[in-house]
């Protein structure tokens, strides 16, 4: 690299650095709060990380049909549960159901199976709606519905497009042992759901 | 001699200006992030556990395909099913001793390269992946975040299965298969030292 360019690419990257920016500690004033509370939200905690990212490792398993409308049909749902969430807020789901789709998604990622279209695609659909349902349920009278919801619907299309991305760019290497890293990684997400399963009957048993 | 000097400057003062300045957090053991540390710690900080996970890798890159994917994959399942006796308070006998064996078995198998057929294999790691997800099924319910805690103990297994294949990747060389098996004897050792201990022989 010749010497002038060096010096403009580092005074670029010092005036991109330094240049001077609002810090805003309330983003509500940015009016854009929610919306990050939104994308926030889901990822706050390994509720819906895990099951998201087991679901993108399957995807990226299936043909590329199935994958496809995953990220057509994943973030609608989303959509659909949070908008369930505002609609009928007091409905009684059962937390067996999360657990039962992160064990169900799991192991199907662990035996690398190929699911038919509509029992792949129903998969990700549930699991959409559950976690719509349940992210929306954070919401308050203060909150702006919209920008949450679609703050939420942001982060899980991206999420799930990046792993299912990532993973089928990973699966291309070709070799057999990349298949199996993303089954045994299956089989740390079903142990998981199994546990929590466990923890849960404890729990309604107390 | 002047440019030089500029540049040097300029690079300089690029790596500073870059440095994140972190906030402090004065409370920062609690909720998921502890929950997620303390489960990923549990297997790495036990040396009884951490010896056992290592040698199932080892043993399962020894025995070559299909059981060095086999074993790992069905570790965490069956690991599972101890959880849930953990979690749900049944009172399984003999877990620490049952551990330091695991250490023992696995390291004794290692070290002299017994291959038995894929399914003895397989049921005993199954066998003594039930203790292991017991002991950590035990401490599930006292933790931050259960979920956090179940996900860092499964990685933390997982990734200790992995160290344990790509040490026996040198199995490839009859150096490094020699070193593998003195691992596994190594290993062997270690849970013989902590079979006493459980059995209260020695402090």
């Amino acid at each position: 690299m010749k010497k002038g360019t060096l010096i403009r690419a580092i005074a670029a990257a010092l005036a991109l650095v330094a240049a001077p920016a609002s810090a805003d500690a309330h983003l509500i004033n940015t009016t854009l709060g929610d919306f990050y509370g939104g994308v926030l939200h889901p990822l706050s905690g390994p509720e819906d990380v895990v099951p998201w990212f087991a679901l993108a490792v399957l995807a990226s398993i299936q043909d590329s049909r199935n994958a496809r409308w995953l990220l057509f049909v994943f973030p609608i749902s989303l959509v659909g549960g949070a908008l369930l969430s505002v609609v009928a807020p007091a409905l009684s789901i059962s937390p067996a159901w999360n657990l039962a789709v992160i064990v169900v998604t799991g192991l199907a990622v662990a035996a690398a199976a190929k699911l038919p279209f509509p029992v792949f695609v129903g998969l990700g659909t549930l699991i959409a709606l559950l976690h719509g349902y349940h992210n929306g349920q954070a919401m308050t009278q203060d909150t702006d519905r919209l920008l949450f919801i679609c703050g939420v619907a942001a982060v899980g299309y991206v999420f799930v497009t990046l792993i299912t991305a990532l993973a089928i760019s990973f699966l291309q290497g070709g070799m057999e042992w990349r298949l199996i890293a993303l089954r045994a990684s299956g089989s740390w997400v079903a142990a998981v759901g199994v546990i929590m399963i466990g923890l849960q009957l404890r729990t309604s048993a107390m | 001699m002047k440019i030089a000097s500029l540049k040097a400057s300029l690079a300089l003062a690029t790596i500073f200006a870059l440095m994140p300045l972190a906030p402090a957090f004065a409370h920062t053991g609690t909720g998921t992030s502890a929950g997620l540390l303390s489960g990923f710690m549990h297997p790495i900080t036990g040396v009884d556990h951490l010896v056992a996970m290592v040698a199932v890798g080892l043993w399962g890159a020894q025995l070559g395909n299909p059981a060095i994917w086999i074993l790992p994959i069905a570790f965490p399942l069956v690991m599972a099913i101890g959880g849930l006796f953990g979690v749900s308070g049944f009172d399984l006998p003999f877990t620490e001793i049952m551990i330091a064996i695991s250490g023992i078995a696995l390291g004794l198998a290692v070290a002299m390269n017994i291959r038995p057929p894929l399914w003895v294999a397989a049921l005993l790691v199954s066998v003594f992946a039930v203790f292991h997800g017991y002991a950590h099924g035990r401490e599930l319910p006292e933790a931050a975040d259960p979920l956090a805690f179940g996900v860092g103990f499964v990685v933390a297994t997982g990734l200790l299965h992995l160290c344990g294949i790509v040490i026996g990747v040198l199995t490839r060389w009859p150096a490094g298969a020699q070193l593998v098996r003195a691992s596994g004897a190594a290993i062997g050792a270690i849970g013989g030292y902590f079979l006493l201990s459980a059995m209260g022989l020695v402090a």
